[in-house]
């Protein structure tokens, strides 16, 4: 019979396994299956690793977090932290399921963490109410892995690029794996990440779905869509009428004088469909969620992050894809590391400028380049300060430079550093001229 | 009621702040939109356990609004179950009733969903109240021993209007589910195909108006916001007047036809010009009948009973209207985004909407009025039609009854068909060692040899199991063959949930086959039911 297995959890908390407890999860830890890593060893030393000794971090308790959490935590994993900057709105509820109606307004973190430490006996989740930003690299070196369950792309690029940088190659255990999910309405994505050895996620930002921005003269000049009608209201009406008072997205007050507003422009010029729902998903950019393809991608994560920390399978490699609108269709692939990518690679990226081109159009261009993307980039060579986002004062006298062509500053393949303060990594360019 | 006051109701309405409902549903109403949602609020799910995997199921039906949800499962909570279960609280759920326990905790999600336990056996209401199963919308059934699934399957199947059944076997890594119905009607299939342009072939206002811009002689701003369309209607009706009526059809005249389209621009940075360029290809492709609305066509029932579905009498109007129109569908009135101004903008879209309306008057009268379809959904048809799927369902197990096409799904998609071949196995062999019931003791546990003895059964006499993709299956069974791991059992709430949510709201398009899923390598596959 299985033996109840007492011990004290951080000193301050006793719990007791109950016999079959983990009945389940046990047989895949007490027998290796066909495809197992011969390196495998079942039993004991596996299933204390997973309970008594693994620490595991999860990066963000919304839609993707709640899952993963509840899942880390049946799954066997026992000392969880997670951290979430972002408190519960009502519109979590569909999906978001530690939340109910009495949390909204709470941090999203704490909640998930009460309740998951309530519900399953044993396990410790410990909440951060923060930025990712505000933890040092001391804090994520104590981690055996990370799971990123987030909707914000500088937030992922962020938490890769910091863990790419803490790959020390003469301390093994500096090498974090990191298990990053998204989701988009009925499609989703999982994948594993090992810092410095596969592609990372910087390595694959040109597959992401570009955003759709309407021209600034479409909106002022020639709308056609509801959306432009929006727009409109949004970004050039407000500042006009409210001058310096910011907008508030989930102010529902704000969002009527917007609806107001678009939808008289839109009678002006005969366009149908604004509604107060499409006028708040485009101020908001609102993203379609449902529990399912939350719980989808989620698993595949806890299953992967399972995987590496106990040996009992071999883990993806390297990115799993699902479309679930028609049918299930999922794609499982290998995606290739870029020489060039500016985390990962250490290769410079070969760029060709027009010889007329001002640093203004050249900045322009490393906003919206799909492989770049790179939102107030801060530009330098060696010998120059070319243009700088902040502090004012530098800003103030590189601002000159926007104006100028990019051949009088740079010499024919000459290096630029590309930084910005959202990024933790700098890109090098090298320039050549057409 | 006339079009127009649906019109009125609906901007109305749309100006009101959501309520708080509308708030909690709004990134799943962006997604299938009231009518999914009122749908989803009115349906009535069965689940035939309270395991892991079949709460996980309920947990993501719950969360978007079903109506209500019955846990019928006379099991005692065990250990095990305490252990992988979340909708169970833990060591004080042992030894208490599944689904009794399982039920509070699921409610507590979502307020607005009523739940019940009924502790009674499937096997048991089977045999005394089998009228039960037809109240239903949806039954899931996560798990369950292979002769009682097998009589509640032939129970539904012989009622076309008895409720889908949800088959989901999992074990270990390894898993699969099967939807039973016998037809599944889609109209909103939210296909990523657009409806024709007609560029082609265009009606006739849509020709006028494309030969009525002056091109040569109007302003310079105004010629650089023509929409593309009219401007390839324009280039291709100079062009078929200078080829006997034909349009470009080797390469060099569609490559002589985009250079006319170049020449047509006054000044380099016209983006209309770019447009028409890009997308001139669809100027000479033909626009047909789609090849599934073909086959469709060809399946309905001639003559058509009044009393036949109404999409049977929507696609029987369809196939007229086609016949009437030189096989075109009726216009859909929606023009996507293009490069114009807002005046020309308009005046295409009320082209368009124009050419819809007359049209869906002149699909009206091909419609049987006896079949008493309802305006709304014509309207919602029509702007669908391009896009509008029939799904022709099978009954659970009928693959595995026909070894023939098993050894063709073999030999096409080896490691899935190998997977389920495991799975059936595995429930052959349970249905031969029926389950202790407390998990865990006095466990017998099912051999490599003999899963794959069971697995050869289903086959052809001379087809052998394959051995790598069959040793992988099979092993891998063997070794955690009553393990419903959290997070396969995850993986499946969210992938079964989301499949029921497409057959109660009849929009996007459900798996129709077997759908098999791999969690050591990473991956699902569908096979064809
Ligand atoms: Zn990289």
């Amino acid at each position: 019979m299985a033996t109840i297995d007492t011990y004290a959890d951080s000193g301050h908390v006793s719990v007791s396994d109950w016999d079959h407890r983990y009945y389940h999860v046990d047989q895949v830890l007490d027998r290796p299956g066909p495809r197992t890593d011969p390196d495998f060893i079942p039993g004991d030393a596996v299933k204390s690793f997973l309970r008594d000794q693994c620490k595991i971090l999860v990066i963000g308790a919304g839609g993707l977090g709640c899952e993963i959490l509840a899942d880390l935590a049946l799954s066997g994993f026992k000392d969880i932290h997670v951290i979430d900057m972002d408190t519960i709105d009502i519109s979590n509820l569909n999906r978001q399921f530690l939340f109910r109606p009495k949390d909204v307004g709470k941090p999203k973190a704490t909640v998930a963490a009460e309740y998951i430490t309530r519900r399953v006996p044993g396990v410790t989740v410990t909440p951060f109410y923060g930025k990712i930003q505000d933890k040092d690299d001391d804090f994520y070196m104590q981690f055996n892995l990370v799971i990123c369950g987030l909707d914000s792309v500088e937030a992922r690029r962020w938490m890769n690029a910091t863990l790419v940088n803490l790959v020390d190659p003469e301390r093994p255990e500096s090498l974090k794996p990191l298990i990053d999910g998204g989701t988009e309405g009925f499609k989703g994505q999982a994948r594993v990440i090992l810092p410095t050895i596969t592609s990372c996620y910087e390595c694959s930002l040109d597959m992401l779905n570009k955003q759709t921005a309407f021209p600034i003269c479409t909106i002022a000049n020639t709308p056609r869509l509801p959306e432009h009608c929006i727009e409109w209201a949004s970004v050039l009406e407000w500042p006009r009428v409210h001058g310096d008072k910011k907008m508030d997205t989930d102010d529902p007050d704000h969002i009527s004088w917007l609806y107001e507003v678009a939808l008289k422009r839109a009678k002006e010029f005969s366009i149908e469909g604004v509604t107060w729902s499409l006028t708040q998903g485009v101020v908001k950019n609102i993203i379609p969620a449902i529990a399912s393809t939350n719980a989808i991608i989620a698993a595949s994560c806890c299953n992967e992050a399972f995987k590496i920390a106990t040996s009992s399978a071999a883990y993806l490699n390297n990115y799993f894809m699902l479309i679930g609108t028609e049918g299930v269709y999922s794609y499982t692939f290998e995606h290739e590391r870029r020489p060039n990518c500016p985390v990962c690679g250490g290769e410079s990226v070969d760029i060709q400028v027009p010889k007329d081109w001002s640093v203004e159009r050249l900045i322009e261009m490393l906003v919206e380049k799909q492989d770049i993307q790179i939102k107030k980039p801060s530009l330098s060579t060696p010998t120059t300060n070319i243009y700088f986002q902040a502090p004012p004062q530098l800003e103030e006298a590189t601002r000159p430079n926007l104006e100028r062509l990019v051949s009088d500053l740079v010499p024919e393949g000459g290096e630029v550093t590309v930084t910005a303060t959202t990024l933790p990594f700098s890109l090098s360019l090298r320039i050549t001229y057409v | 009621m006339a079009p127009g006051e649906s019109q009125s109701i609906e901007s109305a309405t749309a100006t009101i702040r959501p309520d708080n409902k509308t708030r909690r549903y709004d990134r799943q109403l962006r997604l299938w939109a009231a009518t999914g949602q009122a749908a989803l609020e009115s349906c009535r799910i069965l689940a035939l356990s309270a395991s892991a995997t079949s709460t996980s199921i309920l947990k993501n039906l719950v969360l978007p609004g079903i109506g209500h949800f019955t846990i019928l499962d006379p099991t005692v909570t065990s250990g095990a179950d305490a252990g992988n279960n979340f909708f169970l609280d833990g060591p004080n759920s042992i030894g208490k009733l599944r689904a009794s326990e399982a039920v509070p905790l699921l409610c507590e999600l979502n307020d607005g969903v009523e739940g019940r336990a009924d502790t009674r056996s499937v096997q048991e209401v089977l045999e005394q109240d089998p009228s039960f199963f037809l109240s239903f919308t949806v039954i899931i059934a996560h798990n369950l021993a292979s002769p009682v699934l097998n009589k509640l399957s032939a129970l539904l199947w012989s009622n076309e209007s008895a409720p889908a059944l949800i088959v989901v076997r999992s074990s270990g890594f390894l898993s699969e589910f099967f939807i039973q119905f016998h037809e599944h009607d889609i109209i909103e299939s939210h296909s990523e195909s657009a409806p024709s342009l007609r560029i082609d072939s265009p009606f006739q206002s849509l020709l006028d108006d494309a030969l009525a811009v002056d091109l040569a002689n109007m302003d310079i701003t105004d010629h650089g916001h023509v929409p593309f369309v009219l401007i390839l209607v324009r280039a291709m009706h100079d062009w078929k007047k200078e080829h006997g009526g034909n349009p470009p059809k080797t390469y060099e005249e569609k490559q002589d036809f985009k250079d006319t389209l170049g020449l047509m621009k006054r000044k380099p940075d016209e983006e209309n010009f770019d447009e028409a360029l890009a997308q001139a290809y669809r100027a000479w492709t033909p626009t047909a009948v789609p090849s599934d609305l073909i086959k469709l066509f060809a399946a309905l029932p001639d003559p058509l009973s009044s009393s036949a579905p109404p999409f049977s009498h929507l696609l029987l109007a369809l196939k007229k209207f086609t016949e009437q129109h030189d096989g075109h569908l009726p216009v859909a009135g929606k023009v996507p985004d293009m490069k114009a101004d807002t005046k020309q903008y308009v005046a295409l879209q009320r082209l368009y909407r124009a050419q819809a309306a007359a049209d869906a008057v002149a699909y009206r009268a091909l419609l049987d009025p006896a079949a008493c379809v309802p305006d709304d959904v014509v309207d919602l048809f029509l702007k669908n039609a391009h896009a509008v799927r029939r799904l022709q369902g099978a009954q659970w197990g009928t693959l595995d009854r026909d070894p023939t096409k098993l050894a063709e799904s073999l030999d096409m998609f080896p490691k899935e068909t190998a997977t389920h071949l495991a799975l059936a196995a595995l429930a052959a062999w349970q249905t031969m060692h029926p389950q202790p019931p407390e998990p865990g003791v006095n466990e017998v546990r099912p051999s490599a040899e003999e899963l794959s003895g069971l697995a050869a059964r289903l086959l052809p006499a001379d087809v052998e199991l394959p051995e790598k993709e069959a040793g992988d299956a099979i092993g891998e069974i063997a070794r955690a063959p009553s393990a419903d791991l959290p997070n396969v059992a995850a993986f499946l709430g969210g992938l079964v949930a989301q499949e029921a949510i497409k057959m109660i709201t009849k929009q996007y398009v459900p798996v129709n086959g077997y759908c098999v899923a791999d969690l050591v390598e990473t991956w699902t596959s569908t096979l064809a039911p």
